[in-house]
């Protein structure tokens, strides 16, 4: 008769991906290029914000993006208008980007060439938050019309972000969105969240959002 | 997935474990891995691998947290992430987050003549 035998493996699934971030991170640090992760739900208006944060960055950073949608190529292409480099990355139907696809999309841009690299992630609050791209830093974006109550429902993505973008202020009047209790909330999870309220349609905060990007780029590349 | 059996794989072979009957994965309540799905796929991803027809297993962690005001433990799903004993929402996270290789069932092929 064959013998059973339990080997235990006792090994978390997130670890490898975390051991291959560090080591992203570390190389990034050393080729000074700030990587940003940004997250949203879908539609929250990562590409429209994007584009504008381009347009007021590009002459002072050399930008590279890298695209995440599952299967289509409309925002690598709206983002291309900037005339900076980007890059499409197919997630192969997966719900988040782990740090060796944001890697490979790195080596894609060519990692030598950029100050800033960001990444558009997959629209989604949960797995994007629990994968650590290898990223210096992460936003991300909540827009009006998604409510005041989603700090409560994803609480891991609002602590793991280092920026906050409230998104679609123009529309604040028509609907039932309480600015400051949304900030409070984000707040206690994350004390240290910078919050900054935008449209990105009209631009409006867009300048506070490039500083806030100007500030870590220098200090990332700082030692 | 593909992931996990890469990282089993590369476990048995460090390990020189012989044939793989059964892999089993825990899964917390509260991560975002939906352990249907996972059965779903798992034939797929184990295709041309060291896990080719074995069987998976998935055992679930509760999402359990303690409230840090009065210290209560309890079941994070059944209410909604709330105290049942005094109301409160500073809850601490104890289990549910978990995706974890637990461990893979081998058995010896050394006596072949039974
Ligand atoms: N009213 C208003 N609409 C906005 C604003 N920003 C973006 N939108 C609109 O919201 C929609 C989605 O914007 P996108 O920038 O494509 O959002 P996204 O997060 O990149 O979307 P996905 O990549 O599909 O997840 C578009 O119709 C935008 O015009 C804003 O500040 N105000
Ligand atoms: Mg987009
Ligand atoms: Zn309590």
């Amino acid at each position: 008769m064959n013998q059973m035998r339990i080997l235990d493996i006792k090994q978390s699934i997130y670890e490898n991906n975390d051991q291959q971030a560090d080591l992203l991170r570390q190389m990034l640090k050393d080729r000074k290029t700030f990587l940003l992760n940004l997250m949203s739900s879908p539609g929250s208006g990562k590409t429209t914000t994007l584009t504008q944060t381009i347009n007021q960055l590009k002459n002072e950073l050399k930008i590279g993006v890298m695209e995440a949608d599952i299967d289509s190529d409309v925002d690598a292409r709206k983002i291309s208008e900037t005339g900076v480099s980007v890059i499409q990355l197919h997630t192969g139907g997966m719900c988040h980007l782990d740090a060796d696809m944001t890697k490979q999309g790195l080596s894609g841009l060519g990692i030598d060439e950029l100050d800033l690299a960001i990444l558009e992630n997959v629209g989604n609050l949960v797995c994007p938050a629990e994968f650590d791209t290898g990223s210096s830093k992460n936003a991300m974006i909540l827009s009006i019309p998604e409510g005041d109550d989603k700090p409560l429902k994803y609480p891991l993505m609002f602590s793991i972000a280092d920026v906050l973008l409230i998104n679609k202020i123009d529309v604040l009047p028509y609907f039932d969105f309480d600015l400051e209790a949304c900030k409070d909330r984000a707040k206690k999870l994350n004390p240290n969240i910078k919050i900054i309220p935008i449209c990105a349609k009209t631009g409006e905060g867009i300048s506070e959002f490039a500083d806030w990007i100007r500030k870590e780029v220098s200090e990332w590349n700082r030692y | 997935m593909i992931e996990v059996v890469q990282q089993v794989e590369a476990f048995a072979i460090e390990n020189d474990a012989p044939k793989i009957d059964t892999l089993v994965l825990q899964i917390g309540e509260l991560s975002s891995v939906v352990p249907e799905y996972l059965k779903k796929i798992y034939p797929m991803a184990i295709e041309h691998t060291l896990l080719e027809a074995t069987k998976l297993e998935i055992e679930i962690i509760p999402g359990n947290g303690k409230c840090k005001v009065c210290k209560q433990v309890f079941n994070l799903l059944k209410t909604n992430g709330i105290c049942p004993q005094c109301a409160g929402t500073d809850i601490e996270l104890l289990s549910g987050k978990e995706f974890f290789i637990k461990e893979i069932i081998c058995f010896d092929a050394d006596d072949k003549d039974t």
